[in-house]
């Protein structure tokens, strides 16, 4: 009798004990298994951030096909959780673009962040909440205030690490005016500019390189966002017998800019970077109204580079993933900061912030934009991508082409004078 | 610059004219200008690259197509708001707000978005080149003034709108529908918003933050002439159109954004009607 009592108990408590146990022997591998969750938090109604998470996403598919990243003895999949901080729509205060960073770190718990925030002075704050959190971060604002910050306590920001920095435009678009200076003797030119700090930053760079060598610039004109006609500046450009109007815009309205150029028969060559004007398909768009204009393509790793092949391969593979790149900044270096993140943890051998970042610093690796290393936690740019990471300067040609000019390392062609001045 | 000035005036114009043709006869105030601007624009986009429609068939449905919204704007939402003024801007404003960011939602941001231009190449006036696209603009604004003009004074529908907008009630008991008056006024003014929209957007690439930036213009325009004036809105618009040249050319180009909101701020501290304004000239006599 006392059996039969005491058996449903004993029942109970195997069933019990088997549950228990199964679920713990379940839980550890899952733990176990659990992936590298990348953050990528950005302002994804810009199209630069938005193809920037494409490349992303192209980088970790790639890894995570070939069986993941290498963290001690095991092998994680890599996963991404984005978060749209609208930090480039107008209006939006910085506080609420912090605050999506601050969602995304306690909700999604990254290892790691990539990109970042989109705009400079987003990102300058940002550097305070990932130094709070101890989370690596990549990111690429041009924000040319982030050396600076970092330098002021390297202790404190030893997880943020910077892609791109408008200094490098100033110093490639500088070289390509000292080209032309040689070429075709120009010595005048014309600033104009959108009247964002990102933009005018890199403006006030390009009129001390001007001034110190030996230039005239004879206007500088602050558009703001969303102007629509530039006829002013383009008459007194004319007027004063520029021979390079200098433009630095990302509004889609700076196409009517290159427009009325054409249409004014403004003798001079435009140069700069005018994002409109970036991709393959802006020919489509614009039609032989752009041919002669020189840009900028921050990130060389953004054109297809026939004399550096990473970057042809990435420029490839992103176009069959995802169509045509329309951007001349953020997929490449992103596509490359994943890599360069990647490495870092695999020497690492942990997902230790501490160590990650320690090892981020020691990246010395052959990526799309050239040769990935640090220096005062920011990407290294040159001339050469076999050494350092480069900016590609390109002239659309007849035809719809996009021909890189500058540097030397990566040329495939010179510069033209555009019809108007022939 | 006098070339340029001509032409940003009539572009400024053509901007305003539909927020104050729906103003002057319905009393509303019509917030979702900036929204069905670049609606009309990406619109005739969508006809011509995605469906592959003549440009000119695309242009016209996309019109149409942004008439009847207004017009349903005005049967569904504003006719229950009527009299109610705070709660007709709350609600055009929202439905703007509702409208640019649901383009945006939909993946409307980038450089791909452009209509091309009716002709494209470039004319001399005075020795400054020209784009015919900005020629044609300065055109269809000549008549569309010519057409708004024998429309209004020389319709029986025109003229039910004179009397809708000098007297509802006295209109109604003439046998004019004022309700109905008011809805055909949302509609053409979102039918010449829209034409707006399709001449003007070739000229750049359609962004839908322009759409907030239309809305502040047309305001300008619109209060610095007086709200219901078709005169006023042509006066204004040249007043801020050889401004903001001049401002550019002289001062700075950055302060062009500024000079609408400041005329404005002007004319509302020394004549808050407007410089052809009539309803408030009257409540200020009284």
């Amino acid at each position: 009798m006392t059996t039969w009592k005491v058996l449903p108990k004993i029942v109970i408590l195997l069933v019990a004990f088997l549950f228990l146990s199964s679920q713990a022997a379940f839980a550890a591998p899952a733990e176990k298994g659990k992936p590298i969750v990348i953050g990528v938090p950005s302002s994804f109604k810009s199209i630069e951030a938005a193809d920037g998470l494409k490349a992303i996403t192209l980088a970790v598919e790639e890894i995570n096909a070939k069986g993941g990243v290498k963290v001690g003895n095991e092998k994680k999949m890599l996963k991404i959780e984005s978060i749209e901080t609208r930090d480039m729509e107008p209006g939006v205060p910085l506080a609420d673009a912090l605050l999506a960073n601050e969602k995304l770190i306690l909700e999604k718990k990254p290892n790691v962040i990539i990109q970042g925030p989109t705009r400079s002075e987003v990102l300058l704050a940002a550097m305070d909440l990932y130094a709070q959190y101890k989370i690596p971060s990549i990111n690429n604002a041009v924000a040319s205030k982030f050396v600076d910050k970092y330098l002021s306590n390297p202790e404190k920001y030893r997880h943020c690490f910077r892609m791109f920095d408008g200094k490098y435009v100033v110093a490639g678009l500088g070289d390509v005016m000292a080209k032309m200076n040689k070429d075709y003797g120009f010595k005048k030119a014309y600033i104009v500019v959108q009247d964002a700090i990102w933009a005018v930053g890199i403006a006030n760079g390009m009129n001390a390189w001007y001034k110190n060598n030996g230039w005239e610039v004879v206007g500088f004109d602050k558009y703001p966002t969303g102007a629509s006609d530039f006829s002013s500046t383009l008459i007194k450009a004319k007027q004063a017998g520029v021979q390079v109007i200098f433009c630095i815009f990302d509004m889609p309205q700076s196409g009517i800019l290159v427009q009325q150029w054409k249409d004014m028969k403004i003798p001079a060559v435009f140069a700069g970077f005018i994002s409109p004007l970036m991709g393959s398909k802006a020919w489509t768009t614009f039609g032989d109204k752009i041919e002669g204009v020189i840009n900028i393509c921050f990130d060389g790793g953004n054109l297809p580079l026939e004399k550096y092949p990473p970057a042809k391969k990435f420029y490839e593979a992103y176009k069959k993933r995802w169509g045509e790149m329309q951007v001349g900044h953020k997929p490449a270096v992103d596509y490359d900061g994943v890599y360069a993140m990647v490495g870092a943890i695999e020497r690492a051998g942990s997902l230790d912030p501490d160590k990650i970042a320690k090892e981020l610093e020691k990246t010395n690796m052959v990526g799309c934009t050239g040769r990935i290393h640090f220096k005062d936690h920011q990407y290294v740019f040159g001339v050469d991508p076999k050494i350092d990471a480069i900016s590609a300067v390109y002239q659309w040609k007849k035809g719809g082409k996009r021909v890189p000019i500058f540097p030397d390392s990566i040329a495939e062609g010179v510069i033209e004078k555009p019809a108007s001045m022939k | 610059m006098l070339v340029y000035g001509f032409i940003n005036s009539v572009i400024l114009m053509m901007i305003a004219l539909g927020f104050s043709i729906t103003f002057g006869i319905s009393r509303v105030a019509n917030f979702s200008h900036g929204g069905f601007y670049i609606l009309g624009g990406i619109l005739t986009w969508y006809g011509l690259i995605k469906l592959g429609l003549p440009y000119f068939l695309s242009a016209g449905l996309s019109i149409i197509i942004v008439g009847i919204i207004g017009a349903v704007m005005y049967r569904v939402v504003l006719v229950r708001l009527r009299g109610l003024e705070l709660s007709e801007v709350i609600a055009t404003f929202s439905l703007g707000i509702v409208i640019l960011e649901l383009l945006r939602g939909l993946g409307v941001f980038g450089y791909e978005f452009r209509n091309p231009v009716f002709i494209d190449g470039s004319v001399e006036i005075f020795g400054v080149g020209v784009g015919i696209q900005r020629i044609i603009i300065v055109c269809a604004g000549a008549v569309l003034l010519l057409i708004l003009h024998v429309f209004v004074h020389h319709t029986k529908m025109g003229l039910a709108f004179r009397g809708v907008a000098q007297q509802e009630h006295t209109a109604l008991s003439v046998g004019i529908n004022p309700d109905q008056v008011s809805m055909l006024s949302l509609a053409m003014g979102s039918i010449m918003c829209a034409l707006a929209a399709v001449l003007i957007l070739p000229l750049g690439v359609i962004s839908v933050d322009e759409g907030y930036d239309i809305l502040i213009k047309a305001l300008a325009v619109c209060i610095i002439g007086g709200l219901e004036s078709t005169l006023g809105v042509l006066v204004a618009a040249f007043i801020i159109g050889y401004i903001e040249v001049l401002t550019s050319m002289y001062i700075s180009s950055s302060l062009t954004s500024v000079i609408p909101l400041a005329c404005m701020l002007v004319i509302l501290l020394i004549r808050p009607s407007g410089i052809f304004g009539k309803s408030k000239e009257i409540e200020e006599r009284v």
